[in-house]
């Protein structure tokens, strides 16, 4: 008996002391003396059994043996995936069986990019290369071209005597029009006019 | 006496399984490890359930807490030493695995809470989350019935306090055990013991007593 009991609880067991000497199984002395801790005692022990029967029996019918086969068997298959882990198969090996089987050589998906890349880069050089290379040549192909088709243009157009287009106005003589020359007055002539 | 000669019996032929589980898996013969490890299993599978069940309070997470811990228990048999009972042992690795997944919950329901206040502003009942079990006689309701109020009973104990009553009331491990299990100091085991039967009582004579809280359940069931 402790002096906390004797004093506040008029000498009855705290309910601490209770659940120890339920618990424990250690039964006090107080007890054999004393009807209402007795009483209060089983009270308390029921109460707990009641718990513990109620609490077994909740699992129990949520774990059902069904449900604790499949558990089991959960729990074996995980431990054999952990004993044999599962070995990555490569993917299609069908058609990489083929490939190898009919003898044909097998280039790194790699080595296909790094080549698409290496033929792109010579094209531009190349073109860039040949494109200054053949510049001086372009220009007077066009120019040779240009001075036939005019020079052909010419042969077709122009009249024989087209000379005359280079000649001075009056040097010019043409006969048609030498009557209409004669009627038109020539400035010297009107300017002595006037001046006389 | 049988009880506690069968116990040691247990035990001893736990530890001896132990043992020749890892001998097995350091000589390469898996197979073989596997199949002693079954009579682990099959030893300790309902007891963990029941305690991981009490723990995380879900039958799905309980499921896989049992299962991880058993995992876990097979991958590092090799730390596994014999002055401590395999019992325990395994219990330990249970309890921290219940312990993660109460966390990593928790840290879930800070964003998928279901809401505790139904539309009309009431407070919804936490047993109104648990789904019915259909038509049934009155006595199966009622202790249904009980065994629900115990579940939500136990669900407001703290952590500490629920691990020590479920280990130590459900399962009978003394408050030694109890202590090397959780790690916690022997007399601490008992103070957390008293304070969950207490707590527990009240919770449960306040269920009891509400008034027409076992009929309005009785009928929410029996739909």
């Amino acid at each position: 008996m402790r002096l906390i009991d004797s004093v506040f609880r008029q000498g009855h067991l705290s309910e601490r002391a209770l659940v120890d000497a339920i618990i424990s199984g250690d039964r006090p002395h107080h007890l054999d003396r004393c009807d209402i801790c007795a009483t209060r005692t089983t009270e308390l022990a029921r109460w707990m059994q009641d718990l513990q029967t109620d609490a077994v029996e909740l699992a129990d019918e949520i774990f059902t043996p069904e449900r604790l086969t499949a558990q089991q068997d959960q729990i074996l298959r995980r431990l054999q995936q952990i004993d044999h882990p599962a070995r990555v198969i490569a993917f299609p090996a069908s058609m990489r069986r083929e490939q190898a089987d009919s003898g044909g050589r097998r280039v790194a998906v790699s080595w296909v990019g790094v080549a698409a890349a290496a033929g792109l880069a010579i094209g531009l050089i190349g073109g860039q290369f040949s494109a200054r290379l053949t510049d001086p040549v372009a220009p007077a192909a066009t120019t040779t071209v240009d001075a036939a088709a005019a020079a052909t243009a010419e042969s077709q157009t122009a009249p024989v005597d087209a000379g005359f287009l280079l000649e001075s106005f009056d040097t010019v003589g043409i006969s048609a029009l030498d009557t209409l020359d004669d009627m038109t007055p020539r400035l010297a002539q009107l300017n002595a006019r006037s001046g006389g | 006496m049988s009880e506690v000669a069968s116990a040691l019996i247990g035990r001893e032929a736990d530890t001896q399984a132990a043992i020749a589980v890892k001998a097995l898996q350091a000589a390469g013969k898996l197979d073989g490890a596997r199949e002693r490890f079954t009579e682990l299993v099959t030893r300790h599978q309902r007891r963990a359930l029941r305690i991981a069940f009490h723990y995380v309070r879900d039958a799905a997470d309980a499921d896989e807490a049992v299962q991880d811990a058993f995992v876990k228990a097979y991958t590092h048999i090799g730390t596994f030493r014999d002055e401590l009972p395999f019992e325990v042992w395994f219990t330990r690795i249970l309890i921290n695995g219940c312990l993660d997944r109460i966390k990593a919950r928790k840290r879930r329901e800070k964003w998928l809470a279901p809401p505790s206040i139904d539309a009309m502003g009431h407070e919804r009942d936490p047993a109104e989350y648990l789904p019915s079990r259909g038509p049934s006689p009155e006595d199966y309701v009622l202790r249904q019935e009980r065994r629900r109020q115990l579940h939500v009973a136990l669900q407001q104990l703290p952590e500490r306090q629920r691990a020590v009553f479920v280990l130590n009331h459900f399962e009978g491990r003394t408050s030694r055990e109890v202590s090397q299990i959780t790690g916690l100091n022997e007399s601490t085991v008992r103070v957390h013991l008293f304070r969950a039967i207490r707590r527990l009582r009240g919770l449960l004579s306040k269920d009891a007593a509400r008034p027409g809280a076992a009929s309005r359940r009785v009928s929410r069931a029996s739909h």
